[in-house]
């Protein structure tokens, strides 16, 4: 039955980036779908809030207060996880976001700026699925969500870190999917297009007006496509990049709507 | 149980769905999963002569808790496709959901093929496809709306040997997923595909022999091939309310063997 393969009750799910935005609200599904949750983020405060959340929904969260880019904290993230929880089931790998070296000429982002950049989006995906894949290669089972972008795999114009971040978390995925393919642990990436996560966001996307399908994406629209791939029902689908950006990646974001459509 | 609350988004209840190739493993496996999550289903055929086949559809689709219409048809006759999208809207009040399951495989040489084989492996595999979309598309704009998934393959996006018309067809559901998906955005329509690997049924290639079939297998990197039945998650979410802003995509199920060739 399809709509039982969904499910992820008895699943332990650790979520990076959980103390706000979209981390937090995916906390909250994962939770509702049944999963005990591990919440991993730099500030205490935040991770408090969302794991009140989680608890309302009768599961179970720990709060691992972890800085992805720092090898060490991440480690101890995945073994606070196996002996509080006992197992990692699922990682979702949604810490990361842009910096403000985006807009400025290459000149002046410095070396420290590119490697902090780097640290944050791409680095710390690759500890974090270093860290938990003993366990999943031992249990002989495990799903991994990489939260990658539209630029993934389109160029930015004076926007390098951001572009080549997301790039390679793409491809983190596709060797991490082909290594651990016989170890039964799926490795997938999503690829959101325009989410705006606060008004002044909205307002500099001009309302989604220039995606195709007409207005962005919602947080709440992640957290089903996530669940999808951290369930059973997506069981043979490994390496896959998924984008859910209202067709922006069919059509190429810029030709609809602002330039004329072909005549009809 | 907390549980339960997930499957709402991805719950096709009361949803009116169509799918095209119901004769066939893949298009009876993507009837039962829509059965299965909740919609009423009209089966129709790819090619006449098929009822034995249709009628086991329909028993798997009642299995799963369904009540079928079954239209045997001919997806070639733009007259059958038109009529049967109408039958749907009539049935159902709507059609919210067309699955195109139509696939005709094909091999043999390029240099030898003649034109009656272009004629046929295009017309099976493509022309089929854009009259399906046009007609339930047609449907689905005067009602405001729908979700379309037409079934291709990953050599859309690959080559292989013996194999240029079929990998040619292929390409260009996919791409013709794309252009109609940006076409119908804002008519509430959403077209969206699913690229399958190797496929394991009784028509496919990779069951054309055991030798072929076995050095296959050490290829791909889990070792097995496709079941009709590893696309259903893909298909459920794409004709869910849960992707809502996903259109012009295309999900691979292959395990893993995009990332590679």
């Amino acid at each position: 039955m399809i709509l039982d393969a969904l499910k992820l009750d008895g699943k332990v799910a650790i979520i990076t980036g959980a103390g706000r935005g979209l981390g937090r609200a995916m906390a909250v599904k994962f939770a509702e779908a049944g999963a005990d949750i591990v919440a991993a983020s730099r500030t205490q405060a935040q991770l408090d809030e969302t794991a009140e959340l989680v608890r309302k929904t009768g599961r179970k969260c720990l709060i691992v207060p972890t800085d992805v880019t720092d090898s060490a904290a991440v480690n101890a993230m995945a073994a606070a996880a196996i002996k509080e929880l006992g197992k990692i089931d699922i990682l979702i790998n949604n810490a990361g976001g842009g910096d403000d070296t985006a807009g400025k000429s290459i000149e002046a982002i410095t070396d420290e700026q590119w490697r902090r950049g780097l640290d944050t989006n791409l680095t710390s995906q690759f500890y974090a699925a270093r860290a938990v894949i003993p366990a999943m290669v031992k249990q002989k089972r495990g799903k991994i969500v990489n939260l990658a972008s539209g630029y993934g795999l389109r160029g930015g114009k004076h926007n390098y870190m951001y572009a080549c971040s997301k790039g390679g978390v793409i491809q983190l995925t596709r060797s991490l999917a082909l290594t651990y393919a016989l170890d039964n642990i799926q490795t997938n990436c999503i690829v959101p297009g325009i989410f705006p996560h606060n008004e002044e966001m909205m307002k500099f996307f001009k309302g989604g007006k220039f995606i195709p399908i007409g207005r962005p994406g919602d947080d709440s629209e992640i957290g089903p496509l996530a669940i999808f791939l951290s369930s059973d029902a997506s069981n043979h689908i490994n390496g896959e990049l998924i984008a859910i950006d209202g067709g922006g990646l069919a059509g190429g974001i810029l030709p609809t709507g602002a330039v004329p459509n072909l005549p009809s | 149980m907390a549980s339960e609350a997930i499957q709402t988004g991805f719950s096709l209840e009361g949803k009116g769905a169509l799918v095209i190739g119901a004769e066939h493993p893949v298009g009876r496996a993507a009837a039962v999963t829509l059965a299965e999550a909740g919609a009423k289903l009209l089966l129709a055929s790819r090619e006449p002569g098929t009822d034995a086949q249709l009628k086991e559809t329909a028993k798997a689709v009642q299995a799963a808790g369904g009540k079928p219409i079954v239209q045997a048809q001919n997806a070639a006759i733009r007259a059958d496709l038109s009529a049967t999208a109408d039958l749907a809207a009539k049935e159902f009040g709507r059609l919210d959901i067309l699955v195109n399951a139509l696939d005709a495989p094909w091999y043999g040489a390029a240099d030898i093929a003649d034109d009656s084989a272009f004629d046929r492996v295009m017309e099976n595999n493509f022309k089929t496809v854009w009259m399906s979309c046009q007609e339930g598309g047609r449907v689905m704009l005067r009602q405001g709306g729908g979700a379309i998934v037409n079934i291709t393959s990953i050599l859309a996006q690959r080559g292989v040997p013996n194999a240029s018309l079929y990998c040619a067809a292929k390409a260009a559901v996919l791409n013709l997923t794309r252009a109609l998906a940006i076409e119908w955005a804002r008519r509430g329509i959403r077209v969206n595909a699913i690229e399958t690997g190797w496929l394991d049924e009784p028509a496919s290639p990779a069951n054309s022999g055991e030798e072929f079939k076995k050095n296959l297998l050490k290829y791909l990197p889990e070792n097995r091939l496709v079941a009709p039945a590893d696309l259903s998650g893909a298909l459920l979410y794409l004709v869910s309310p849960a992707a809502g802003f996903v259109t012009g995509e295309s999900i691979i199920v292959d395990g893993a063997l995009m990332c590679r060739v």
